[in-house]
């Protein structure tokens, strides 16, 4: 057991031994027609401080429990009820000795004296429990000057009690009445505190009308009864005066309060709705903003937000368009992504023919639009023949960055259904909406960006298994090469193989453009090179071939340059052709020569202009004989001056490497580029290879 | 960045295209506007001067070729006329002399559309 229930027990243990003391006392002195000043004050002091205990008591227990305004007010009902049947049995019961002359007698029975202590103790705690529930309805969303005008009215109730006891002031009526009826100022003071009120719901605002009146009539009965002079009522004040004052004063309080809130809650029942309405709008907008961070319910949110404006707005039917811009043929399409209470079809009405000039009028306004009467509104009134139902019909646009992205629609059973407030709610839910769909669009958008990168690193380690992954091992020539594309994936291409009767495919291209659309027919390209080397007699004859098969498959404005050559080391020669593709550099012991051949890029003409066109060569190497291959990201890299590095850099440089291996001859060329571009990386895709030959053992 | 800039005027009935600056694939498109819109309005007899062309690009051959065979169909040619040699020197590498006539003077590409109505 713990202090606070040890004190809560002295509270009832203590008036339990006081007001039993106090009724033995009186039985005695009426017994003994007993009077002493001092023992009159002493009980009346115990008979206080024990209401005071079981006032303090209530209070306690009363914490505890659920607050209920119009709960708590019926209550009070029926323990008044209560208590004014138990006053008319006590009342009845009591013999009618005592004459209706004012004068108190204390010569009574035990009897007598037993019911009006009791009679005392139910009023006295029944007022308690008015005051406190009094208390708490003034007190609620307090204010200074409310605490002031409550305290001050306890204070002057108190006093107008003390005022009451009988011996501390011999001539106290006329100080007890002042006290009395400035404590009744106070109690009109008091009475106009009834904020709660306003935070009831309307439910609860019937039951406080219908509670705040029965007990309104219940405690004039009482009032009425405590300034009467019935044998009961005279026995109450001759068991403490200062009680009875007590009593009288807080009975007069309450009625005066719930006469107060029965007028007050009468007067608020027609805003009641209005305040449930602010009360769910904020609610709802709780829940919005909850769940305009979940985007991936996005599916969710919508149907919560055409939930809450039908709930909000008392719409008849809500539902929820959003605009999609069709990226390849930049249509824009309508989509209804939720809907309540509304067809398909209904909606549909709306959007079709003549209605256009109402969605033209969102387009441009983008402000929401109230349409009052759908049958008389020149944007809507084709919907009276179509039998839309009449009524009202607000819309809202979505705006996402000043760019409309959707309409919020909503209509009332009504005409002019609609007002202001509607109109800001769905004003709002509708911007809720519009920064949920941009959030889930930025969320997606970046998931997808991520993947397409996901995607093109995949890409790029296939085209790089595209690329030859050995070089051919012979000991008659030596082969170098690099394609780095400036993009993660290109469109140039290179190729070594070994072919029959020791001879080695040299391909080269370039397919025009860059990134992913290159790079698919750079794939194409290898795949015809491959089936056509085992076939094809010749470089030309392959060629030829391959730009058949490409000149069907490229896109108008694409073009592939390429040059096929084929390395016969037995006969230590290179036949190549050359389909417009940059020049082969060959450099011998004495020169450097660029081996420009006539030909054509590859899907550029038909076979017989490209046969005609295109000039197969061959080389007879010698020993110490350097063939370049490369592409033209090598010779249009730029400087910083938009200087082209151009073919006489890079003859150049490889003159002065006639002595280098294949590898030193490349890193020397890849280096001397990029010294030229400078900052940055190469602009273009870029493919270099390099041949040398070695000379066979017998030459 | 770099600039590139198509001017546009009709000779009778020949409309002189003339390139300026850097043709790549930033500003191919440029290019493509510009012949689409003398595809809509018919106009088939097509003289690019590439007088201040520094630069193309294979993207910027590429827009040559995509209306190349449209221009054909309607009767009408592309003809290009005063390319520096840095300029000819793409066109020749990938083989475009052989397709398309290149003249060395815009007048000699007008008077050919001009011989050929007569």
């Amino acid at each position: 057991m713990n202090s606070s229930s040890i004190k809560r027990l002295a509270m009832l243990v203590l008036p339990a031994i006081l007001l039993p003391l106090v009724f033995t006392y009186d039985v005695i002195r009426a017994a003994i027609e007993f009077d002493n000043d001092s023992i009159t004050l002493l009980r009346e002091l115990f008979v206080l401080g024990s209401f005071t205990l079981i006032g303090l008591f209530i209070e306690k227990r009363r914490k505890s429990l659920q607050r209920n305004a119009p709960r708590e007010i019926g209550r009070v009902f029926f323990a008044v009820v209560i208590s004014l049947v138990v006053l008319a049995l006590v009342s009845v019961m009591l013999p009618h000795r005592i004459s209706g002359d004012g004068s108190i007698r204390i010569h009574q029975s035990a009897l007598v004296l037993l019911a009006s202590s009791l009679l005392a103790l139910v009023i006295g705690v029944l007022s308690l429990y008015l005051l406190l529930i009094i208390h708490d309805l003034v007190l609620f969303k307090r204010r200074k000057t409310t605490w002031r005008y409550y305290y001050m009215y306890l204070i002057l109730l108190f006093a107008a009690c003390a005022a009451d006891v009988p011996l501390l002031m011999s001539e106290g009526n006329t100080i007890s009445s002042i006290l009395f009826s400035l404590a009744m100022v106070f109690v009109v003071v008091n009475s106009f505190k009834q904020n709660w009120i306003m935070y009831l719901s309307r439910r609860e605002k019937k039951y406080s009308i219908i509670y705040s009146i029965l007990l309104f009539i219940a405690l004039v009965g009482l009032d009425v009864y405590l300034a009467s002079g019935s044998e009961s009522n005279i026995a109450m004040i001759a068991y403490s005066r200062p009680l009875h004052t007590f009593i009288r004063l807080n009975a007069f309080f309450g009625t005066i309060y719930f006469g107060v809130t029965f007028i007050s809650t009468l007067f608020h029942l027609p805003t009641a709705e209005v305040f449930e309405r602010k009360q769910s709008e904020l609610v709802s907008l709780h829940n919005l903003s909850r769940l305009v961070t979940q985007v991936f319910d996005f599916n969710d949110l919508l149907n919560t937000v055409t939930q809450m404006t039908s709930e909000v707005c008392g719409a008849r039917s809500v539902w929820l368009e959003l605009f999609s811009l069709h990226e390849s043929t930049g249509e824009m399409s309508v989509d209804v992504v939720a809907k309540r209470n509304i067809t398909q079809q209904e909606i549909d009405l709306i959007a079709t023919d003549d209605g256009t000039q109402l969605q033209r009028y969102l387009m441009d306004s983008r402000k929401a639009l109230l349409i009052e009467d759908i049958w008389a509104d020149r944007r809507t009134k084709h919907l009276k023949k179509k039998g839309f139902a009449r009524g009202s019909l607000l819309t809202v646009p979505l705006l996402s960055h000043g760019k409309l992205i959707g309409v919020l629609y909503a209509t009332k059973d009504f005409q002019n259904a609609f007002d202001q407030d509607d109109i800001d709610v769905m004003t709002t839910f509708a911007d809720h909406v519009s920064i949920a769909i941009e959030n889930s669009r930025l969320i997606s958008k970046s998931i997808e960006r991520e993947r397409l990168h996901q995607e093109m690193m995949v890409a790029q380690r296939m085209q790089k298994r595209l690329l030859p992954q050995f070089l051919p091992n012979l000991p008659s020539v030596e082969f170098s090469a690099v394609s780095e594309s400036s993009l993660e994936v290109g469109g140039d291409y290179y190729d070594l193989f070994s072919l029959p009767g020791e001879r080695i495919g040299i391909v080269i291209g370039d397919v025009s453009g860059k990134g992913v659309s290159a790079a698919f027919y750079m794939a194409e390209v290898k795949g015809i090179v491959m089936s056509l080397s085992k076939i094809s007699a010749t470089p030309h004859e392959l060629l030829s071939r391959a730009n058949d098969t490409l000149l069907e498959t490229l896109e108008k404005n694409m073009f592939i340059s390429a040059i096929y050559g084929v390395l016969d080391v037995r006969n230590a020669s290179l036949t190549f052709a050359r389909a417009g593709h940059c020049p082969i550099i060959y450099v011998s012991q004495h020169s450097v020569e660029l081996i420009r051949s006539t030909g054509i890029g590859l899907g550029l003409t038909g076979r017989t202009q490209f046969e005609q066109s295109t000039e197969e060569r061959t080389i007879n190497l010698r020993t110490g004989d350097i063939c370049i291959f490369y592409t033209d990201g090598i010779t249009e890299s730029r400087n910083a001056e938009m200087e082209e590095y151009g073919y006489e850099r890079l003859m150049h440089i490889a003159s002065t490497c006639t002595h280098c291996s294949a590898h030193e001859m490349k890193e020397m060329i890849l280096e001397h580029v990029r010294t030229f571009i400078g900052q940055g990386t190469y602009n273009d895709d870029v493919t270099l290879i390099v041949m040398k030959w070695l000379g066979t053992s017998e030459g | 960045m770099i600039d590139f800039k198509i001017h546009q005027r009709d000779s009778e009935n020949v409309s002189v295209i003339e390139l300026k600056g850097y043709l790549d694939a930033h500003t191919a498109p440029d290019l493509e506007t510009a012949f689409q819109k003398l595809m809509s309005e018919s106009k088939f007899n097509i003289v690019v001067n590439c007088r201040d062309l520094s630069y193309i690009s294979s993207a910027g051959l590429g827009v040559f070729m995509a209306y190349v065979e449209d221009v054909r169909k309607n009767k009408g040619d592309i003809k290009l006329t005063n390319m520096t040699p840095k300029v000819y020197n793409v066109f020749d590498l990938l083989g475009f002399p052989i397709l398309y006539e290149i003249y060395k003077d815009e007048q000699e590409a007008i008077g050919r559309f001009q011989g050929a109505k007569k």
